[in-house]
């Protein structure tokens, strides 16, 4: 469905000369400096997979996103989606698509919601009875109804980002990008905007490439991951995969019975973790520690706690994903420096 | 077609509403320059009492009068600035939202606008020509309305209106490459309204200097459809400065486009 190989943008930089004189000089012969937004990225997204797409800021995820709605043209690779090139036939290709870029809007400024809708309705060519479905099957899951008669600049952003999902499924696309649709949302509209787009994947075979911040759209989502950082592919696979690739991390939970300390485990002097490896905390009786369990096995961890304190309760937990991203991108981090 | 207007129709009836939340602004706008047209009226009256003739340069003070109004309303007609914030756009990156629908974003900006003309045209047009054919009415005491020039004006502002969009279009662009430049768009509009003959008749100034000015693209923003109105031009010249007119607006438009592939091809949208 997408195909990706070996993209890269370089984007030219003026660099901005002071004074009117300046502005005059660098508009004959602008003063340019190369910046490497994506170095030569490929992956491969079958039909009706949900990608999640990851990456600490700056990496170059809008930046590929950009390149596959055939806003911006790669600098060198290639990609094909449905078939098409988006750089191509763009008019065409757009047809077939649905975008969502968390801090623009689509939606016409002074148009009413609705009016948006019946305007979007005829640009895509939705038949009335497919339009009517449509409409009904998202005001259901992004609960429209309340606003769907106010003009699109006096919604509030989480009805604006509902709205704007809502525009970007209209006529249902085969291929759905969203470039950070929760950010900056309350629990309650991420969870409706999770579920329409689990729904719509799910009862239309949309594929979608997700890009966030929070992993827990991911979690929640998709069963595959690609991770870059600096515009280089650092992970392509499937969230278990991820787990069992970096998830060494563990944790375990337990209560301290009586006047047990932990201090006196000392988990660092007697297994020689570095400070990456352990992570101890404590809240009243509850007690966290996190661990690198390829360093310890879980087991013996166990019953050294176990003969070491009295306890009360114990379990022991894989870390989330977020915890192992945390670490890819310090390893990454700290590789470069 | 239908489905082109069920496209781009609801932007005019945005458009309009706009202008309805705007009226007073409209109004006293319009109060304004009705005022600066009546302070032009006795500039002028002024100027042919004191003269010897009854004629300045083959315009009587009726004609002075006529010239005045029309050309106030043609050039009221034809204002747009609908296009003003593209370059903005291209700056700020909004303009990629344009790039994923498959609309017109020319169709887009022209829709809207026209909505807003729309409620213009009745404020305008109509009482202006009333009052203008009600004065010939009063001072020669005949009726000089024709309703061929009236046709031929129609014709030529509306052609005149689509170039002032497209060159709009093309300067909003430029504004955004020569920023620093060339500065407030108050100024662009000094210009225009005079090399266009809004304030002065072109047929006033040095022939040589009115030669060119008839040929550029300014004339056909205002001074065509007015001196079509007049009905001052024989029949060549009458094909001849509507065929003009037609050539810059296909010439303006093609420049838009051609704008718009370069920008889009250049484009580096910032941040997101
Ligand atoms: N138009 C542009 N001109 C110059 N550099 C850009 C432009 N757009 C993005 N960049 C740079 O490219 C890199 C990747 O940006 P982006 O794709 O927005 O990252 P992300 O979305 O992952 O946060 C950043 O270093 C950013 O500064
Ligand atoms: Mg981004």
């Amino acid at each position: 469905m997408i195909y990706v190989e070996n993209i890269r943008k370089e984007f030219k930089k003026t660099i901005k000369q002071p004074g009117l004189l300046g502005s005059v000089k660098s508009l004959f012969n602008p003063k340019t400096e190369k910046v490497v937004a994506v170095d030569d990225i490929s992956f491969h997204v079958p039909k009706g997979e949900i990608l999640g797409f990851i990456g600490p800021n700056g990496a170059g995820k809008s930046t590929v996103i950009k390149m596959l709605t055939g806003i911006l043209t790669p600098s060198a690779g290639l990609c094909t989606i449905n078939g098409k090139n988006p750089q191509k036939n763009r008019k065409s290709y757009v047809k077939e698509i649905g975008v969502v870029f968390g801090q623009r809007t689509q939606l016409w400024w002074d148009l009413p919601l609705c009016e948006t809708y019946a305007v979007l309705k005829e640009i895509y060519e939705v038949e009335d009875s497919a339009y009517k479905r449509k409409m009904d099957l998202l005001n259901e899951v992004l609960d429209l109804q309340d606003f769907i008669k106010s003009p699109v600049r006096t919604l509030s952003l989480g009805q604006r980002m509902r709205a704007d999902i809502a525009a970007s499924l209209l006529h249902s696309p085969k291929v759905l990008f969203l470039d950070e649709p929760t950010i900056g949302l309350d629990v309650v509209v991420k969870d409706n905007i999770r579920r329409a787009i689990a729904k719509i994947n799910e009862e239309e075979q949309t594929t979608v490439i997700l890009t966030t911040h929070d992993l827990s759209d991911i979690e929640l989502l998709s069963k595959r991951i690609v991770m870059i950082d600096k515009g280089k592919n650092v992970f392509d696979g499937t969230v278990d995969e991820l787990k069992k690739n970096y998830g060494q991390m563990r944790e375990l939970h337990f209560e301290l019975a009586g006047d047990s300390s932990l201090e006196s485990l000392a988990y660092k002097e007697k297994f020689g973790f570095s400070d990456d490896d352990i992570n101890i905390k404590r809240e009243g009786v509850k007690a966290t520690v996190r661990f690198n369990s390829d360093i310890v096995p879980v087991g013996d961890m166990l019953s050294y706690t176990l003969s070491g304190v009295h306890i009360s309760d114990i379990s022991v937990k894989d870390a989330d994903i977020e915890e192992i991203i945390r670490r890819l991108y310090k390893k990454e981090v700290s590789a470069d420096a | 077609m239908r489905r082109f207007l069920r496209i781009y129709l609801p932007f005019s009836k945005a458009g309009m509403q706009e202008m309805m939340a705007y009226r007073f602004n409209f109004i006293f706008h319009l109060i304004g320059e009705m005022l600066s047209c009546f302070v032009m009226y006795f500039v002028w009256l002024a100027v042919f009492e004191s003269s010897d003739s009854s004629t300045f340069m083959g315009f009587s003070m009726v004609d002075m009068t006529v010239y005045l109004f029309i050309s106030f309303m043609a050039s009221f007609l034809t204002y747009s600035d609908g296009a003003i914030n593209i370059g903005e756009e291209i700056r700020d990156g909004s303009i990629v939202m344009r790039m994923i629908k498959p609309v017109n974003f020319d169709m887009y900006l022209l829709f809207h606008e026209l909505g807003s003309r729309f409620v213009s045209i009745f404020i305008v047009l109509v009482p202006m020509s009333v009052g203008v054919e009600l004065y010939k009415f009063f001072v020669t005491g005949s009726v000089m309305f024709s309703l061929p020039n009236f046709a031929l004006f129609s014709v030529s502002i509306i052609i005149a209106y689509l170039v002032s969009f497209y060159f709009n279009v093309c300067y909003g662009f430029l504004a955004f490459f020569l920023k620093n430049l060339w500065g407030s768009s108050v100024l662009k509009d000094a210009i225009i309204s005079f090399l266009s003959g809004a304030k002065i008749p072109l047929a006033f100034m040095p022939p040589a200097l009115a030669a060119v000015l008839t040929v550029l693209p300014f004339a056909s923003l205002s001074y065509t459809p007015v001196m079509l109105y007049m009905g001052i031009y024989d029949a060549p010249q009458i094909i001849w400065s509507l065929s003009l007119q037609l050539f810059w607006l296909v010439f303006f438009w093609g420049l838009s486009k051609l704008i718009w592939r370069l920008a889009m091809k250049r484009l580096c949208v910032q941040g997101g």
